[in-house]
């Protein structure tokens, strides 16, 4: 923690969270949130939490501002507020929420310090994880093991929970659409050059496999450095994202189309979930991958280990590289798949 | 050499502020965009600021990566909205809430 760096970027984070409420333009609210999302990421990288300021800033700067335009695009531009009864109901929100700030405000005050070597959660648990990673898992990178492996079931809901997400939207989407029969098959040369911007095209041609082999390292290369499947599967799903932006709907649909995007989704959580189910059927607890070792050949307890949190991470890439794609493809097309943005 | 590193970030973050201030200011969409791009930047050059002061600059720089490859999607969003759209000076909205008589037209 570098006290030099908090003050200016907490300012600024509390500036940015105030102005996304003001500003009636709900495009410059989005864009506001993006520079707070940057801020959030620095915050957490000066706090030494690497890995969250990973997710932060794949989400921040692929997904969320993106997703936030896609729904202003379908939707409007304004806020509207209903004229009768506001006075009382803001008095009212008001009143509430700054009762409910009081009291976080007042409860905050019993939370142990920031580092506290004497705070619970560093009595317990945390010195067991720092000393034994190694020797157990063979990982260097701690929050992986702890998230991959010793948190495996928190993981996996975590997955279901992105899963969800993306059914619900398609859901509340997709019923309107689901007349229509989708994007017919074209190639790249076919699609009309609606706004001629071959530049656009022509850099995000030949940029997207960069950033798809960077997502791929950065899903392998989790156990050694920040990183894993979440931040891996945001920056694939970005990718295809940005083609559909840069060319058009039905370019990344006629490389991932809805019924593939939805079969991937449930394989990647399928995954997960086959792995902890094959240690059951080994005669171990559901995800103590270390009984793998009887069917990895030539691997002990602790490589077993190491390789199907590499193969867990995998699945989580998976599941939320579609559901991120369905989410935007949907939120864009209002659930047609005709029109994007 | 950390206080070097440490100066020069503390002045990005104060050199950030003006751009916070285009940014919620506005008034038009592009200088909105403008400043959030700028801060996006300034982020990519922090992050590697701050891994070099805790002396792990290759756990830091993979952030800094994902930032330089995905920060002009916004962008490249942006300009295809106003594709779609006019009014890209945001005319009709007040810049701190207030809703001036004139309605925005789509």
């Amino acid at each position: 923690m570098i006290w030099q760096f908090d003050l200016p970027i907490l300012t600024l984070i509390v500036i940015c969270g105030a102005f996304a409420i003001l500003v009636k333009d709900l495009l410059g609210s989005a864009i506001i949130f993006g520079a707070y999302s940057f801020l959030m990421c620095l915050l957490w990288t000066e706090m030494g939490a690497v890995d969250v300021a990973f997710t932060e800033a794949a989400v921040g700067a692929g997904v969320s501002t993106v997703l936030f335009f896609a729904a202003v695009h379908r939707t409007s531009r304004e806020v509207r507020s209903r004229k009768s009864g506001r006075k009382l109901y803001k008095g009212l929100g008001l009143l509430a929420s700054g009762i409910l700030g009081g009291i976080l405000f007042y409860a905050s005050g019993d939370f142990p310090g920031w580092a506290d070597p004497a705070s619970p959660a560093a009595t317990h648990l945390s010195p067991h994880f720092i000393t034994r990673t190694i020797a157990e898992t063979s990982v260097p990178n701690i929050v992986t093991s702890v998230l991959a492996d010793y948190r495996g079931f928190d993981t996996m809901f975590e997955t279901a929970v992105v899963f969800t997400a993306g059914l619900a939207v398609l859901i509340l989407l997709r019923i309107g659409g689901c007349r229509t029969a989708g994007p017919v098959w074209q190639t790249a040369a076919a699609i009309r050059p609606a706004y001629g911007d071959s530049i656009i095209r022509f850099v995000t041609r030949q940029l997207t496999p960069f950033i798809q082999l960077f997502a791929l390292y950065v899903v392998a290369h989790g156990h050694h450095s920040p990183g894993g499947g979440f931040q891996g599967g945001v920056i694939l799903g970005a990718s295809f994202i940005l083609l559909a932006i840069s060319y058009d709907l039905n370019m990344a649909m006629n490389r991932i189309n809805e019924k593939a995007a939805l079969l991937l989704a449930n394989s990647g959580l399928l995954l997960y979930a086959g792995i902890g189910l094959l240690c059951l059927l080994l005669g171990a607890n559901f995800l103590d991958y270390s009984i793998l070792q009887r069917i990895l050949p030539g691997v002990d307890g602790v490589a077993a280990r190491s390789h199907a949190m590499l193969g867990v991470e995998i699945g989580v890439a998976v599941t939320v590289m579609a559901i991120v794609m369905l989410i935007y493809n949907n939120l864009v097309s209002n659930g047609t798949y005709e029109k994007g943005l | 050499m950390n206080g070097f590193f440490i100066g020069a970030g503390v002045i990005l973050c104060l050199l950030m502020i003006l751009a916070l201030y285009r940014t919620v200011v506005g008034p038009t969409i592009i200088d909105r965009m403008m400043g959030a791009t700028v801060i996006g930047t300034k982020t990519t050059i922090l992050l590697v600021i701050i891994g070099t002061i805790y002396g792990r600059v290759e756990m830091f720089v993979d952030i800094a990566l994902a930032y330089a490859m995905l920060n002009f999607i916004v962008t490249i969003a942006a300009s295809r909205y106003f594709t779609h759209h006019k009014n890209i000076t945001g005319a009709g909205f007040g810049v701190f809430g207030r809703v001036p008589k004139r309605r925005a037209k789509r």
